[in-house]
C-alpha cells in the first residue's frame, strides 16, 4: 500500500498546479491545459466516489434485473443492454422501471464528472 | 500561411476577378474552426473601403459542401429575408490563399456564446433575438427546396427521419462501451420517429448560440451555413433548443435567451407551422447525436486517430448528454 499522499489528494495537487500555470502556458495550449486541469478534477472525484457510485448501480441493477446480489457489475450492465437491445415492446412498468435506474446511474456518474449539472430538472417540453 | 501572402493573394484576387486595384488592410484572424478560418480585413480602392471577411478551406477535399454551394444556399436565404452576411465572391482555386474561398460582407455584432449572453443580459433583448431567429428560420424554410444547388445534400425518397435513425444505430454499433442511457434514448426515438415532413426544407444545420450574430438590435445575421442540407424543418427548429447551446442558462431553452414560446411566435409570424411532437423528437435526436459525437471523440483519443487531451476530455462529458436525453424522453 502505499503511502500518503493518497491518488485523489495527489490528482488534487495536480489540478491545483495546472490551473496556477496556465496564464504562463502557451495560447494555442491554453485550452488544452484548462482541460487537463479539469480532467485532474473529475479523477479526482471518481477516486474518491468511483467504488460507491459503482456498488449502488451494482444493487440498482440487480434489483431491476432480479438478479442474484452478488452478481458483478458487468454482466449486470450486460444483461441491461441485452434487454434495451432487444425489439420486444418494454411494458410501461418495465420502461418506467429502467429509467429511473438510468437516471440514478447518470446522476451518479455525474457527481463525478460534472457536480451540479443534474440540479437542473425542469427540462421544458 | 503567413499574413503578408495573405493579402498578396487577396490583393491578387482582386485584380484578376474584379479588375480592381487594391490594397488589404487590418487583417484578423478571427478565432476559427478546425476545418476553415476567418480572416478579417478591409479591400481599400478607389476612395472606398470595403469591409469584408473571407472564409477559407483548408483543402478543397474535406470540405462538407463545396464553396460555391454554400454561398449559393446563403444567397438563396438572404433572398428570401433571412438575415445572413452577403456573399461578395467566390474563389474555388486555391492558389491565392491555399483552399477555395468565398468573400462575405462584414457585420458588427456578438458571436462568442458567453459574451453573447451578457449583451443579451445588458440589452434585455433577448426575446427580441429569439423571436428573430425563429422567424428567420420560418423564411428559410419557406424557400421552394427545389431552387437548391444541386449539390446540397438531400434525403432519399424526401425522409429525413429513417436515414437519421439508421445512421443512429451505426454510431451506436460503433462505441467502444455501449452508454445504457443512449440505447433507451434511441428505442423512445425509433418508438416515437414522426413521419417524413409533408415537405422536406432547405436546413442550416446549425443555428445555434454561437453561430448567431448579435447585436443591440438583437439578430444580425446567422453564419456558419457548412452543414445546410436539405431535411425537415425542425431538425433546425430544435437544435437550437438543446442545452449544450444554453451555456448555463438553463431556463432559457432557446440559447439561454428565450423561452420555447418565443420561438414558436416568431416561428409563426413567418409563416412557420408549428409541430410540438416533431419538435420534441429532434431536440432528442439532437442531444443523442452530440452524445454519440463526444464519445466518438474519446474512441478517436483512444485508438490514436487523433491524440488530444480534449477529445480525451469528451469521454467524461458523454454522461452530460445521457443526462439531457433522459430529461427528453421521460415515460
Amino acid at each position: 500500500m502505499q503511502q500518503r499522499p493518497t491518488a485523489a489528494e495527489l490528482l488534487a495537487d495536480i489540478s491545483t498546479l495546472l490551473r496556477q500555470v496556465i496564464d504562463q502556458v502557451p495560447e494555442w495550449q491554453k485550452h488544452q491545459a484548462r482541460v487537463a486541469a479539469n480532467l485532474a478534477s473529475i479523477v479526482e472525484r471518481e477516486v474518491t466516489l468511483g467504488p460507491a457510485n459503482d456498488e449502488a448501480e451494482r444493487a440498482r441493477l440487480a434489483t431491476l434485473l432480479d438478479q442474484p446480489t452478488t452478481t458483478d457489475l458487468a454482466t449486470l450492465r450486460g444483461q441491461l443492454l441485452k434487454r434495451l437491445n432487444d425489439p420486444t415492446p418494454l411494458d410501461s412498468d418495465e420502461s418506467v422501471a429502467i429509467y429511473d435506474a438510468l437516471l440514478d446511474t447518470v446522476r451518479a456518474d455525474l457527481a463525478i464528472s460534472k457536480p451540479g449539472y443534474a440540479d437542473w430538472t425542469q427540462e421544458e417540453t | 500561411m503567413s499574413l503578408p501572402s495573405v493579402t498578396e493573394g487577396l490583393a491578387a484576387w482582386f485584380a484578376d476577378e474584379r479588375g480592381e486595384t487594391v490594397t488589404i488592410e487590418n487583417v484578423y484572424q478571427s478565432s476559427a474552426g478546425a476545418r476553415r478560418r476567418n480572416l478579417l480585413f478591409d479591400a481599400v480602392g478607389d476612395g472606398k473601403v470595403e469591409r469584408l471577411v473571407a472564409t477559407v478551406m483548408p483543402t478543397a477535399e474535406i470540405e462538407l459542401s463545396d464553396v460555391g454551394t454554400e454561398a449559393a444556399v446563403r444567397e438563396l436565404a438572404a433572398d428570401a429575408g433571412v438575415a445572413t452576411p452577403r456573399i461578395r465572391g467566390v474563389c474555388a482555386d486555391a492558389t491565392y490563399l491555399g483552399g477555395p474561398f468565398f468573400l462575405s460582407e462584414r457585420l458588427d455584432g456578438e458571436t462568442i456564446p458567453r459574451r453573447v449572453l451578457r449583451l443579451v443580459e445588458r440589452e434585455g433583448n433577448g426575446e427580441t433575438v429569439v423571436r428573430q431567429l425563429g422567424t428567420a428560420l420560418a423564411r428559410l424554410h419557406s424557400v421552394d427546396a427545389a431552387k437548391a444547388p444541386a449539390k446540397l445534400i438531400r434525403p432519399p425518397d424526401d425522409d429525413p427521419i429513417a436515414p437519421m435513425l439508421e445512421r443512429m444505430r451505426e454510431l451506436m454499433a460503433e462505441q467502444l462501451q455501449a452508454e445504457p442511457a443512449f440505447v433507451y434514448g434511441l428505442r423512445w426515438l425509433e418508438d416515437n420517429a414522426p413521419a417524413k415532413p409533408e415537405r422536406c426544407a432547405i436546413v442550416h444545420g446549425d443555428a445555434r448560440n454561437g453561430n448567431l450574430i448579435i447585436g443591440e438590435q438583437g439578430l444580425v445575421g446567422i453564419l456558419d451555413w457548412e452543414g445546410a442540407h436539405i431535411g425537415d424543418p425542425f431538425d433546425d427548429v430544435a437544435w437550437p433548443c438543446t442545452r449544450m447551446w444554453r451555456f448555463g442558462e438553463d431556463q432559457l431553452t432557446v440559447g439561454g435567451m428565450a423561452r420555447v414560446p418565443v420561438l414558436r411566435e416568431g416561428y409563426e409570424a413567418g409563416g412557420g407551422v408549428w409541430d410540438d411532437e416533431r419538435f420534441r423528437w429532434w431536440r432528442a435526436l439532437g442531444t443523442l447525436r452530440w452524445g454519440l459525437g463526444l464519445a466518438g471523440q474519446a474512441a478517436q483519443h483512444i485508438d490514436g486517430r487523433f491524440r488530444s487531451i480534449v477529445m480525451a476530455g469528451s469521454g467524461r462529458r458523454v454522461s452530460e448528454l445521457a443526462y439531457d436525453l433522459l430529461l427528453l424522453v421521460r415515460p
